[in-house]
This record gives C-alpha cells, structure tokens and sequence, in this order.
C-alpha cells in the first residue's frame, strides 16, 4: 500500500456547505446541479465500463471514477469562454464542461454522431467550437499546445484562460518544463491543473518522482504552485475560482496539484497489480468525493435520501437515453475515409 | 524585375503576410535583434514588436507545441527551427497534434500553422545539423511539405503556405539563402501542390528538389551542348506531390532520374519511381527509373567527405550518361 | 438552330441509299427546293432537294457512302448561325420521324459504333467512347488511343506502348514490337502478345491475282439485298411447262402486217406475253397477290413488269393495268419504257406497283429458267426462247415441228399452292394455244 501522506492543503476543507456556499455565491440550486453533474459523471463512467464489459467498445478506455470533485470544482469555476485542454482520463471534465453525454456515448462506439463523427474515440474526445480543444492520447500533449493557446489569447486581449489538464505523470514530461517555463516568462494566461491520482499507469508516483508536492517545481519555473485537496467539491471550487481571478487580471500562469484517486485501472487492461484491493477500498469508502458532498448537503438539508434517489434515478435514465442514442446511431460512411487529412 | 536573395524573398513573403494578417507570427530562437541564424528575420523585431516576433527559449518541443495550439485557436503561426535536425525534438506535436487534431476531431479543427526548416549540407556543420529530413515528414498524413529551389519560388510558395488551413513544413536549403532570383515586388503567390518544368527536354526526365535542382540545371545546359536533352521537374512542393506532371514527363520522354540530398534509403525517389511505376507511364519506359541520393551516412566534417556523401554535378551528369547509353 | 437536312425514304422498305454526288460543297449556299445531293436506290437515281435556304454545312455522309433514310445528313444554317451550333454526333442527330424533343429514355448512351478491341480498350482506361472521334465509320483502337494520349498532352519519345518483357522477347524473336498488337491495359503490347506472335507461321507469300475492283454498292447493292430476301423468305415452287407457239405467232404475224399498214410498230412478243399472262391473272387472283404482315393482298390492278436487263443491273419498269390495255396499247407501253430503262430515265411511276413479272432470256438462246421472285409479289414467269422441236400433234402420234417456248414459273409457295400455280398455266398455256380465249 503506498503511503498516503496527507500534506497540508492549500485550499480550505468544507465543513459548512452554506456559509462556503454564501461566501461563493453559490445558490441552493447551484450546489445541486454540482452534486446531480458529480453523479452523472460516475454513472457514467460506470455506464462506459459496462460497454465495455459487454464488448461493445473498440480500443481501450481511460476511466475517471472517483475524481468527480476536481472536474466539478474545476469546471463549474471556469468560463465557458475559456479554453479547455483535456488529457486522456477526462470524461469527467467535459462532462462538467456541459458536454452531450449522447454524442460522447456515440463517440465511443465510433459513431458517426459522436463528437469526432467516430474519429477519434475516447482519447481524443473534442469540441472545438466550444473551446473544447480536446482530449490528448499523448501524456503531456494539452501542455504543449497551452503555450500556444494562451499566446493567441494575450495578443488578442481577451479575459479568456487557457485550463490545461494533465496527470501526475505528466510532470515528468520535458515538455511540462520547456511549457511552464515559456508561460512564465510571457506571462501567459494558463491554468496548470494537475490531478494527481497517486498513480501514472502503474507507477506509483512518489517512486518516479524527484521532487513532491509538484507546487515545487512550478515555483522553479517562479510560477505561483499549490496542492489541494481534490475531492473537496467546494474547495476545489473556491481555489480554482481564485486561481482563475488572478490569471484574468493578467497576473500571468499558475499552477495547482488536486490530490485525488481513482477507482478504475489506468486503462481496461490494468489488473491493478500495483495496489492493493484494501487501498482502493479505503478509498472509496472513507474518501468518496461524492460521498463526502453528498454528507455535507444531507448536514445542510439541502439534499435527503428522498431527493438523493431521485437524482441518482434521473440521471440513470440520462445515461440510458445516452447509450440508447449511440447504439441506434449510424456507422460513419467508410468511402470518406480521407476527407478531413487536408482542410 | 528587381533580383533578390533567396533569404530576401522569404524574408519578403513573412512581412507581407504580417503586414496584411494581424494573426500571422513568427516563433523561433534568436529571431529578434539577433536577426535569425541566417539573418532572414532581420529587421522583423523593429517592425513588429516582441509579441508578434516572439524569441523563444530553446525549448523545440514546446515551440512546435505552441504553433500548433495557436494555429488551432485561429492564430497563423509561423515557427522556426534553428536547424531542420531539431525538428527530431518536436516530431511529436509535428504529427501527434498539428496533423492529426483535425482528423481526429472529424473534420472540426484546423492547424494553420507554418514550420520553417533550413536544412541540407555543404557548411561543414557536420552530422546534427546537415540533415535533410523531408522524407520522414512526408509520411505523415496531415502535414503538407514544400521546398523551393529558388528565390521566386520561395516567396510564392511561402506565402500560400502561411494562408494554408494545414501545417505545412517548408523546407529551405542552407546553400540557397544566397542564391540570386528575379522576384516581381506585387503580389504573388504559387498554389501548393503544382510542379514546375525547370527546363524543357525530351531523352530524360530529372526529378528533384532544393539545392539538386540548381546543380540538375547545371548539368543540362552542360548536355545541350551534346544535343543531350534533359528536362528537370521541380515538384517545389513535396506532399501533396503534383504526380501528373511527373509522369506526364515520364511518358514523354521514357527516362526518369530522381535526385536529392536526403538520404537514398527511405529517400522519397522511391515515392516518385514508385508512382510512376504505377501510372501509364510504365507503358513507355525505355530505361530503367533510377535514384541519385545521399549515401547511407550521417553527414561528415571532412569538406571532402561531406561532399562524397551527397549527390555533386559530376554525379548527376554521369548518371544521365549512363541511363542514355543504356548501362543499366 | 440550324436545319436538319434529312434524307427522304421514298421506299416502303428502303433503309439507305448510295449518295452518288452532293451537287453543293460544304459551306455553299442552297436555295431551298434546289436539287442538293444526287443519291441512288435500288430502282433509280434520284435528286434531293434542300429543305431550307441557307448554308450547306455538316455533312455527315461522303460521295459513295451509304445514307440511312429519316436520317440527318447535313444541316442547313440560317443567317447568323455557325458550324459551332451544329449537332457533332451523328448519333445525337434527330431522326425525321420523331420531331419532338428526346425522350429521357433516349438521353441515355446511344450505343457508339465501335470497334470491340476499341470498346475493351476505352473501358480500361476510363475513356467514354462517344468523346472519342472517330476516324472513319467506327471507333477503332487507333482512335481511343490517340485520344488517351491528347489526355496527357505528349507526344511520346517511345511510340509503342509496350513492357519491358515484352521489348526483350520482341528483340529475341527477332520481330518488331511495331508489328505486334497489344492486349495489355491502353494496347500496351505484353510479353505473351510477342510470343503469340511469334508462333505465328508466316503466311506464304501468294502472288496475288491481277484483276481490278468495284465497290459493291447502289443498284447492284440494293438488287442483292432484294433478292437474297425473296430467295431466303418466300419458299419458292418450280412449275415448268412447254407451249406450242405456231398458234400464237401465226396471229401475230397477221397482226404485225396490219400495224405495218398503219404504220405502226410492230407487236413483240413481249406484248403478247403481257397480254396472256394478263389474261390468265385476272382467273387467278393468288398469283396477283402479295403478302404482307401476316395479310395476303389480292390487288385489283394487273401491273406487270417487264425484267430488263441493263448494264449496271435489272430494272423491272411497269404496265399498269395491262388487264384492259389492248394489245397495241401493251405494245406502246413495252416500247416506250424499254427505250426509257436504256437511256435511265425511268420515273418512280413507271418502276412502282407491279404485281407480277414476266422475265424473258429467249433472246439470249435459253431454252428455260427459273427466276427468283421480286418481292412483294407472288410469282414471277420465266420464259426460254421458241425451239423449233419435233412434237406429236395428235393422238395418232403424228410428228410436226412447232415452235415450242418453255416458260417456268416460281411462286410463293406460302400463298400460292402447286394447284393454283399449275391451273394458272395451264389456262395461260391455253390462252398462248388458242388465243382467240382472249377475246372470249
């Protein structure tokens, strides 16, 4: 079992839902639309297992299970405005992003009505005009186009930021140096977001790491760097909202490691032989993002087991309707096979 | 009509584009006072200020990266690598995410980026910076590669391939940037994809690109003397490459020689013949289809050695000799 | 739009004509009415009138060529107009006969005449035959491969397509791939087309046979046609019989001295001929007949033709009527038309509705033949010359010698029985014998 060291936080662990709500400006409804959009992504996360499971999809999956509070937190403190660069685990954060899960169920059985038309898969799931510049099946590869993103932004003046996502194992990548380095001497408008599930595919990340928290080697690069609990939904929320703030008022790039974990293996052919079943366990029991919202509305009386039920049965029939669109979808036309090489 | 400089022209074609497009910029190291490695971003810093002639750490990866997630947000980056070798450094954001993001996003993104590549030898620059790497470029779907051979074509081509939806690598030999063409001062640009007949001829057809069109030249005003005549077919760009000028020559003709530095194994000669093996052409072969190519071998120091290794006049001119007098 | 000039059909069974001269060149002016192209059927020559005033252009058909009637052959452009508004396939010409516009299912592909190696080859190199020109009559594989070439624009430096199996098996057997046909993709010539030909014996070289040549072409044509139908359609019977003609040329030598009086010419004895067998016909409708789409016509009208024979052909000119005609009438009639064959003159009136023939070699010293009918008619008599033989003259085996004619006739035996052809000449044996049965 790796050793779990609970370093301190920069970010502020919710005990009252309601004053951090306040404090946030957060409405009753705001608080449960977070909550309802947490369930839809484990339900669906689930969902894609299944299909899987039943051999419906082709290739592999990159599951996001138990990470649900870092793209909550993350993609509700965000503008639609700004741009997203997701990495390979990031079901959750376009389904934060206000993605059609429809059209992402599609995407992975090769549709022609998924968001790529079928070209793409999973890995490279992307919504371009919606400043979704996709999913990236190379470790790191949102964070090279960052620069570039954060670029065209500064020199058209905009308040939009570039949020680029990426995993633990990603900052071992050169690139994660040679991209800090320039966001920071041309104060560019990137959001760093790391989420660090402890794991890259199977490495336990402390073994291949020089130097932990992260945050350190963001202040190399003298860019503001901090670690955060990432299954607190609202002091996800809180942070990144922060974060955000100083990016917009031109401060330049900053930083942040979310510490959080995941369920599922890294892909569908992890058998999880480098960790331990009571580890993943404790996880899920004692560490539950969701679980650990869902108490807190209960505490508040936002939420009781009666409405609680029916959310999670909502959107079972959302996630239905999602498989049901994508399985009745077309195939997309093979004879076109070349057209999108060249614009 | 005014002559200018191979470098002038491309020089030429960047503020013009820059001057007529407020999202064309130029991304390299060393461009801004130092004027570039080959002084062909001179002045460019004065004009356009540090944003839009935006000097980079030496960070390839992160360079090429850039270009590409600017270009996918509706930028028109112009990136430069010092030397055509570092591109090896940045083949990842090359094909992985500039060629591939608009297949992948089924048809929803584009990548109009452009990345300049002075390559080739003859400086005594020795193996990791002589390398002429258009071949392995050429394999990836996505990705256009050009390559003028003179200073007309530079300009024109340059310029098309900044307006171009796709990353397109443009390809400029080190020899030529001092290399004199007439160049008209109005606008003009030269569609991608487009060969040009170099030179008229009817026993044999030359294919070749870069420097080796210079030296193909050479040779066949050399052979007119004889009453051997060669006609050189300059693709100018390389992927898309324009076959059907190539194997309209063929036909004509019945004689086809490939020549570039790149190296023979892998080369894209094998491209040509391959294609025009497979066209109608075939039908009216009268000679083996053969290549000049660099050797097998990194680059030398040696100038004699660096010579030996890439295809010379004397080379081009005894192969054609011996194809006409039916050696093979 | 220019004016199609379209070539009459003026036969109920004609489909072409030989175009013997156009009377104006392409590019001249023709008044309409005037005579433009001299063309030749079966029958005649005739004259064709333009059937617009204009400028003669497009003329799709050459002296000597073959014409399909209710076909365009040319055009006729007003005022104004240019060679360029002309129609250039013959194929997309309109006929005459469908004035309106085409129908959808005629915009499909009319089949382009070629030739089957030029269709095989256009097929492989994704050449659509109509936009190949043809050089003569038909798409050859020169054509399509001339074309493919334009397709690339060169003129290549090696000028036979071939492989280089095939160059190398071509120099072994010692054969010129120029020779050698190709049956590889766009006519590439391949290595087993040079040894295909190379097994080839060469043909011994025959000294060819000194003579000249004729194209087979207008009347000669058209009668050929013509009689291959009637000998391959109507099944002929033969019915031969011989006729004692002292009677018959007795009474016609009394009546030559009386026309000599009136200074007439005197009576042939194709006249008498003409005046039996008119005789015998009206007895015997079936051989005054014709067959017709499943319909056996009995015409009212006795029009018999009379073969004559010219240099370039038969011609069979007509007495209408000849039923009521009197025999000086006949006489005219053979008379005039036989002067007007000769000098080819003849109009369609006087070569249409004939309904039966009379053919006569006598003059030539046949003794008897058989003829093949001319269609649409039923029958045809051949008739031999008069032999002056020993026959018994009466039932006590008495010899004399008579001037014996031997006539045959050939009949449709689709409509006319051996009972009807024989009755028919025994009454015109009869008739010939005892001629006063004529007047009866």
């Amino acid at each position: 079992m790796a050793t779990w060291k609970k370093l301190e936080f920069d970010n502020y662990e919710t005990t009252d839902v309601l004053a951090k709500a306040k404090e946030l400006d957060l409405s009753n409804d705001n608080l449960l639309e977070m909550y309802q959009t947490m369930i839809r992504i484990r339900l669906f996360e689930e969902m894609a297992d299944k299909l899987y499971a039943l051999g419906k999809v082709h290739g592999t999956m990159h599951l996001s299970a138990g990470q649900e509070a870092v793209a909550i937190g993350t993609g509700f403190a965000v503008k639609r405005s700004d741009y997203l660069l997701n990495h390979h685990r990031g079901h959750g954060h376009f389904i934060a992003s206000g993605a059609d899960v429809g059209k992402m169920m599609a995407e992975f059985l090769g549709k022609d009505t998924g968001y790529c038309r079928g070209h793409g898969g999973s890995m490279h799931i992307a919504d371009v005009t919606a400043n979704n510049l996709g999913a990236n099946g190379i470790v790191g590869g949102g964070i090279q186009l960052a620069v570039g993103v954060g670029i065209a932004i500064q020199m058209r003046k905009t308040d939009q930021l570039v949020l680029t996502l990426f995993g633990d194992g990603a900052t071992n990548e050169g690139i994660f140096h040679e991209s800090l380095n320039m966001a920071s001497i041309w104060s560019l408008p990137v959001l760093y977001l790391c989420e660090n599930n402890k794991y890259g595919m199977s490495a336990d990340i402390t073994r291949v790491s020089s130097k932990l928290p992260f945050k350190d080697r963001a202040l190399a690069h003298a860019i503001p760097g901090y670690y955060i609990d990432g299954n607190d939904v609202l002091a996800v929320y809180e942070f990144i909202k922060n974060a955000a703030d100083h990016i917009r008022s031109g401060k330049g790039p900053v930083f942040v490691e979310a510490q959080t974990y995941r369920y599922f293996g890294h892909s569908k052919s992890d058998r999880n032989l480098y960790r331990t079943k009571d580890e993943i366990d404790y996880f899920k029991t004692e560490e539950d993002p969701i679980s650990r919202f869902r108490n807190l509305l209960f505490a508040a009386g936002i939420l009781d087991e009666k409405r609680a039920s029916e959310i999670r049965q909502e959107e079972e029939v959302v996630i239905e309707k999602a498989v049901e669109f994508a399985e009745n979808s077309p195939e997309p036309d093979v004879t076109k096979l070349t057209e999108w090489v060249y614009a | 009509m005014p002559e200018i400089t191979y470098r002038e022209a491309i020089h030429d074609a960047m503020i013009e584009e820059m001057r007529r497009d407020e999202t064309v910029f130029l991304m390299g190291e060393d461009i801004g006072t130092y004027g570039g490695a080959f002084g062909v971003s001179a002045g460019m810093l004065a004009e356009f200020g540090p944003e839009r002639v935006r000097e980079t750490p030496i960070s390839e990866l992160a360079i090429v990266g850039a270009a590409a997630g600017a270009a996918m947000v509706g930028m028109k980056p112009i990136a430069e690598m010092m030397f055509m070798d570092f591109v090896l450094l940045a083949l990842e954001p090359l094909a992985n995410q500039a060629a591939k993001a608009r297949f992948m996003f089924g048809g929803k993104a584009t990548v109009p980026m452009v990345l300049r590549l002075p390559g080739g030898s003859g400086t005594g620059a020795a193996a990791q910076h002589s390398q002429s790497l258009e071949s392995i470029l050429m394999h990836i779907p996505g990705i256009k590669v050009v390559a003028p051979s003179t200073a007309y074509d530079a300009k024109g081509l340059l310029i098309s391939a900044i307006r171009d939806p796709n990353p397109v690598c443009f390809v400029e030999h080190k020899l030529l940037y001092k290399v004199k063409g007439e160049v008209p001062t109005e606008e003009y640009s030269i569609p991608l994809g487009v060969a040009e007949i170099k030179h008229e001829g009817s026993d044999l057809t030359i294919v070749t690109s870069g420097i080796m069109v210079q030296k193909s030249l050479a040779v066949a005003k050399k052979l007119e003397a004889e009453g051997i005549s060669v006609e050189v077919v300059d693709p100018r760009t390389l992927q898309p490459l324009d076959t059907e000028t190539i194997i309209k020559s063929v036909m004509k003709t019945g004689r086809l020689l490939v020549v570039h530095e790149a190296v023979k194994t892998g080369g894209w000669a094998g491209e040509v013949i391959a294609s025009v093996s497979e066209s109608p052409a075939f039908d009216y072969l009268d000679a083996p289809m053969r290549r000049l190519a660099g050797k097998d071998v990194p680059i030398p120091y040696n100038r004699n050695l660096e010579a030996a290794a890439v295809p010379q006049e004397a080379d081009i001119e005894a192969e054609i000799r011996a194809i006409l007098s039916n050696q093979y | 739009m220019p004016t199609p000039f379209i070539m009459p059909k003026m036969d109920m069974d004609q489909e072409s004509v030989t175009i013997l001269e156009w009377l104006k060149k392409e590019g001249e002016k023709v008044e309409k009415g005037e005579a433009v192209i001299v063309v030749e059927t079966d029958k005649l020559t005739s004259e064709i009138e333009a059937p617009a005033s204009g400028t003669l252009t497009g003329i799709l058909y050459k002296e000597n060529e073959e014409a399909p009637v209710t076909k365009v052959v040319a055009y006729i452009l007003a005022e104004g107009e240019s060679p360029a508004d002309v129609p250039t396939d013959k194929a997309a010409a309109p006929a005459a006969e469908k004035p309106e516009a085409a129908k959808p299912a005629q915009a499909e592909e009319k089949p382009v005449k070629a030739t089957p190696v030029a269709e095989r080859m256009a097929a492989q190199m994704d050449i659509k035959l109509e936009q190949v020109p043809a050089s003569g009559r038909k798409v050859t594989k020169a054509d399509v491969e001339s074309f493919a070439k334009g397709q690339f624009g060169v003129e290549p430096r090696v000028k036979v397509p071939a492989t280089p199996a095939a160059r190398a098996a071509a120099q072994a057997q010692g054969l010129a791939i120029e020779g050698i046909s190709g049956s590889g993709p766009r006519g590439r010539v391949q290595q087993a087309d040079v040894l295909a030909a190379a097994q080839q014996p060469k043909p011994a070289a025959a000294p060819p046979l000194a003579g000249t040549s004729k194209p087979m072409v207008g009347m000669r044509k058209r009668i050929a046609e013509r009689l291959t139908a009637s000998y391959q359609n109507a099944p002929h019977i033969y019915l031969t019989v011989e006729v004692d003609m002292s009677a018959a040329e007795a009474s016609r030598k009394r009546l030559n001295k009386l026309a000599e009086k009136q200074g007439q010419p005197s009576l042939s004895i194709t006249t008498l001929l003409v005046k039996m067998v008119a005789w015998a016909l009206k007895r015997h409708p079936y051989l005054n007949a014709s067959l017709i789409s499943d319909e056996i016509n009995f015409w009212e009208d006795v029009n018999i033709g009379v073969a004559t024979a010219l240099e370039e052909g038969l011609i069979v000119p007509v007495i209408h009527g000849a039923d009521k005609l009197s025999l000086s009438q006949i006489n005219d009639h053979v008379r005039t038309l036989a002067s007007k064959a000769r000098e080819g003159t003849l109009s369609r009136e006087e070569i249409d509705g004939g309904t039966f023939t009379i053919s006569n070699l006598g003059m030539y010293g046949i003794t008897s033949f058989t003829a093949i009918i001319n269609p649409p008619q039923s029958a045809i008599l051949a008739v031999g010359g008069m032999v002056r033989k020993p026959v018994v003259v009466d039932d006590k085996d008495t010899l004399a010698v008579r001037p014996i004619m031997t006539m045959t006739l050939s009949a449709d035996h689709r409509i006319v029985d051996g009972a009807n052809a024989a009755s028919f000449l025994k009454d015109l044996v009869s008739v010939l014998e005892t001629p006063e049965l004529a007047l009866y």
